[in-house]
């Protein structure tokens, strides 16, 4: 008979492990369940019309089943917009590349698809002098000559291009010429046309998301920087080098001068930065600019007014979460969306985290509100692509967020319970205090699961409501044509600067309709790495015209239009006092 | 022939094992006497004398189980973690049925920071007694500890349907349903657990936090109340109650509870920042600003007190110290990682 001790078993003497991390930042948000559905109704239904509009490109953005670098996982933005000048929107779509490279000739390109009308595009890439190849990552388009026709830039991995619209839907890349190209090895990751010094000539912003070279990048798993939920996966971007922020000041002539340094906004150092939105979001006359930012504190540049900036985000309340969490910022939308009059934000943010939407006051102060405002139900989404928009035309800015994971990997592993494919969600704004969750009215187009990136927002069949173009990792475009039925009211506004830039970029639009403001501004970029439709676009709701419509121009002064009758589109010139009809 | 453990490890016994069977038979007998000798001196309070003689044996019969045990437990009982560490693994690769090698091998493994090969050993210590729902405490706090969170909930929720009488398995359950995400299973165990443990406020309170997750805060309420009036020193419920107001962005309801968790516990900080943003909220600035001041003294390390003291006095027109705030917490958030900083769970690795 042997007499065996038994050993004490005490929790106490537990020492603690190291706390480990993941290359991204992310919190374990739970999901917080939804007040009551309203049982409103929700007409504003999307269908993918992608295949039947002739959008055949299927991107291309590393490899398919497994990702090594994080150069792999970001996709890139699209872009609507009218580049011909026939009041249709085009779509230009951002296309990658994979690391292997390709044969001579065979590389993918991005491609420019001009609108035919009747719900069709055709492939003017070719023609349009656009079929670039490379790892693309954003968009944002402005007229920087004030010609009146519409220039794009495209963010790279390697040098950047400046495409000039010459006319005659041909583009060429000037660049280099116009000190804007960068450097061979940078990440540019989003950009922003933006009249930031007032002279009335776009100037540029571009924002690098870092220093990626994978020579020097470890590889899968080989840190905990390389970990998403035990799982090696490609590293970053923790870890990896931070990137920056570089300002080009237009000099009137077709070329840039790097402000960088001048300006300040090189002082902000050791931040992932993606999407750039510029705005003036203090009211103060002054364009300023918001900078999504990936698992760093966000950026917010207010314009000091003597072309300097300043960040300050966290101040502003902007750069973290409600909690001072860093997040992995992506994708902002910019809009109005308790129809207070100052400009608000949402971000989307990594998985198991909730989006934000900070809410202004005063123009100077934000709240991050997403608990509130019922849109912590869906921490499990990557979400890039983001935008307050009115999907219904009820004359209230919805939110149209678009998600997809970063790692194929999950697919073919059973232990985390997550899949690359996501879907997108639509959710409807309940009078600007509250939003719900609609996406399973939204449609078919809003069924489809897949790891989407950019999404640009625009009316590209003409038919009065809000379409969506989406950027979608391996797979094709979604052109989710939004098939609301007529009923309400909506109103569209061109605008053309005089004073100010052409483009009317960074112009504020104010409109009144049956005792209801909305405000809406012209961004050259926003969602995420994507450009919009330059036009603005309110709904009515029951109301049919617009008892009067405001602009601040980028200049700063303000300018008041008389009424004008919904249910079309108008063109504002500036200092001409009157709007006209539009086709 | 008997072959005993040392005395000095009966003290700290919790739970009494039958013997186990050991593989003596193709054992020297050699061995098993200096064995044998050895405890009878460590019983003595020789220990020196104890080790040099389980040694012999070892040298005798180097897979000698009670001499690599005793050799193991009298080093893990020094604290010699590191040395106890190697006579453990072969106690346990000798017996590998036996409880408490396998189980002692986890506890060193453990105070090694091998928390895995830890958890691995007490997983097959839990195949001897798949019972022992103690064991499933340890383990389940550290499955926690590694993030991994499944395997804390599932053990916990099992040692919860052995022992549905013990209160602290209910909410050990509560809270690895939680970090797992589970928040289903997670109101599951805690209605449960309110019914069991009526008078318990924290059941209340478990119960309360899970409801409102679920969309349903009116029927939260009431329990949030009950657990207050259960037990009016529990900081939770004030906390949990104010901070809700304060997530409606009902800044002046929100103060009072948030006051009351304070009260009870002043070094309570995510009480006082959420104070202090329900005073921001007020537009109440010498307020926020005191609430934030006391809370950087109380945890100068931490960056969000300086957060939003620059937020603070940027709306305050101070641009210049909101500056040095914000510079303040930024260096504090780099220096100090894991006060805003949430790791995620992970499964266990095969």
């Amino acid at each position: 008979m042997r007499i065996r001790s038994q050993l004490p078993l005490i929790l106490a003497l537990l020492v603690p492990v190291a706390v480990l991390a993941q290359g991204v930042a992310s919190r374990n948000a739970l999901p917080v369940k939804p007040a009551e559905a309203s049982g409103l109704p929700w007409e504003a239904v999307f269908v993918d019309s992608a295949a039947e509009a002739g959008l055949d490109l299927e991107f291309t953005y590393g490899g398919a089943r497994q990702k090594r670098y994080i150069i792999e996982s970001n996709g890139s933005g699209v872009a609507f917009l009218d580049y011909d000048g026939d009041s249709q929107l085009d779509a230009f779509l951002v296309n990658g590349s994979r690391l292997e490279g390709f044969p001579d000739g065979e590389a993918p390109t991005s491609r420019m698809y001009r609108n035919l009308g009747g719900g069709r595009f055709a492939d003017e890439t070719a023609s349009s002098g656009l079929g670039q190849s490379g790892w693309g990552s954003a968009v944002c388009a402005g007229d920087y000559e004030n010609d009146g026709r519409l220039d794009l830039f495209v963010a790279f991995w390697g040098r950047d291009r400046l495409f000039r619209n010459a006319g005659e839907g041909r583009f060429e890349d000037v660049a280099i010429a116009a000190g804007v190209a960068g450097g061979e090895r940078q990440w540019s990751s989003g950009c922003t046309f933006v009249d930031y010094d007032r002279d009335g000539l776009l100037d540029l912003l571009v924002t690098q998301y870092q220093r990626f070279d994978p020579a020097t990048a470890p590889p899968p798993g080989k840190t905990s920087n390389c970990e998403w939920k035990g799982m090696p996966v490609y590293c970053g971007p923790r870890g990896l080098p931070f990137g920056g922020v570089t300002l080009y000041r237009n000099l009137g002539d077709g070329t840039f001068e790097d402000v960088s340094e001048t300006s300040g906004v090189r002082g902000v150092r050791d931040y992932y930065a993606f999407t750039a939105v510029a705005a003036d979001f203090d009211g103060d006359g002054w364009q300023d600019v918001y900078i999504a930012c990936d698992s760093t504190p966000s950026i917010l540049f207010l314009n000091n007014g003597d072309g300097t900036f300043t960040d300050y985000a966290t101040e502003a309340g902007v750069a973290f979460n409600e909690h001072g969490f860093e997040q992995g910022g992506m994708g902002v939308g910019v809009g109005d969306f308790n129809r207070d009059g100052w400009l608000d934000l949402v971000k989307t943010n990594f998985a198991d985290d909730y989006p934000n939407l900070y809410r202004s006051s005063e123009g100077l102060f934000f709240e991050d509100v997403c608990v509130r405002a019922g849109l912590a139900s869906n921490p499990r989404y990557v979400g890039w692509g983001v935008e307050l928009v009115d999907l219904d035309n009820d004359g209230w800015q919805d939110i149209f967020q678009v998600n997809g994971h970063v790692y194929p990997e999950l697919d073919s592993q059973s232990k985390v319970d997550e899949s690359y494919g996501q879907s997108n969600l639509v959710y409807r704004n309940l009078g600007g205090e509250r939003f719900e969750d609609v996406t399973s009215l939204a449609g078919p187009g809003l069924r489809a699961a897949r790891s989407s990136r950019g999404a640009a927002f625009g009316d590209f069949d003409d038919d009065g409501d809000v379409d969506v173009l989406v950027m979608n990792m391996g797979e094709r475009a979604a052109l989710l044509r939004n098939d609301l039925p007529a009923g309400r009211g909506w109103v569209r506004f061109a605008l053309q600067g005089v004073d100010s830039n052409r483009a009317a970029i960074g112009a504020k639009v104010v409109v009144s309709s049956g005792g209801a403001r909305q405000t809406q501004v012209v961004t050259s970029q926003s969602s995420y790495a994507s450009h919009s439709d330059l036009r603005v676009h309110f709904g009515l709701g029951s109301a049919e015209q617009i008892d009067e419509v405001s602009v601040v121009w980028p200049t700063g002064q303000s300018e008041a239009f008389g009424p004008v009758a919904g249910g079309r589109g108008w063109l504002l010139v500036e200092n001409s006092g009157e709007a006209a009809a539009v086709p | 022939m008997t072959t005993r453990r040392p005395g000095w490890a009966l003290t700290a016994a919790l739970v009494c094992l039958p013997a186990a069977a050991l593989p003596q038979a193709e054992a020297p007998s050699g061995a098993a006497e200096l064995a044998d000798r050895g405890l009878e001196f460590a019983q003595a309070g020789q220990e020196r004398r104890a080790a040099e003689l389980w040694r012999q044996a070892l040298e005798v019969d180097p897979g000698h189980f009670p001499a690599l045990f005793n050799l193991g437990y009298m080093h893990f009982a020094a604290g010699r973690f590191a040395e106890a560490l190697p006579r453990l693994e072969s106690a346990a690769q000798a017996a590998p049925d036996d409880f408490n090698a396998q189980y002692l091998l986890g506890v060193v493994l453990q105070k090694l920071g091998r928390g895995v090969a830890a958890l691995r050993a007490w997983r097959k210590a839990l195949e001897q007694r798949p019972d022992h729902f103690q064991l499933m405490q340890v383990m389940a706090v550290e499955y926690g500890k590694g993030r991994f969170h499944r395997e804390a909930a599932d053990l916990a929720q099992r040692a919860l349907r052995l022992r549905p009488d013990i209160e602290d398995l209910y909410h050990m359950a509560i809270h690895a349903c939680r970090e797992a995400g589970d928040l289903r299973s997670g109101l599951e165990v805690a209605s449960r657990a309110a019914g069991r443990f009526p008078r318990s406020a924290r059941a209340a309170f478990e119960l309360a936090w899970h409801l409102q997750r679920d969309g349903r805060f009116d029927e939260s309420l009431p329990l949030l109340r009950k657990a207050i009036d259960l037990d009016p020193e529990y900081e939770e419920p004030h906390f949990f109650y104010g901070d809700w107001l304060l997530k409606q962005g009902r800044h002046e309801d929100a103060v009072a509870p948030l006051r009351e968790a304070i009260g009870i516990r002043p070094d309570y900080m995510p009480a006082r920042i959420a104070l202090a943003r329900a005073l921001m909220g007020l537009k109440d600035w010498a307020a926020a600003l005191a609430e934030l001041n006391q809370a950087a003294r109380l945890e100068p390390r931490h960056p969000q007190p300086h957060l939003l003291l620059s937020q603070v006095y940027f709306r305050l027109r101070d641009r210049a110290r909101a500056k040095q705030e914000q510079e303040l917490s930024l260096r504090l958030r780099r220096q100090n990682p894991a006060f805003l900083e949430a790791v995620q769970s992970q499964p266990f690795p095969d």
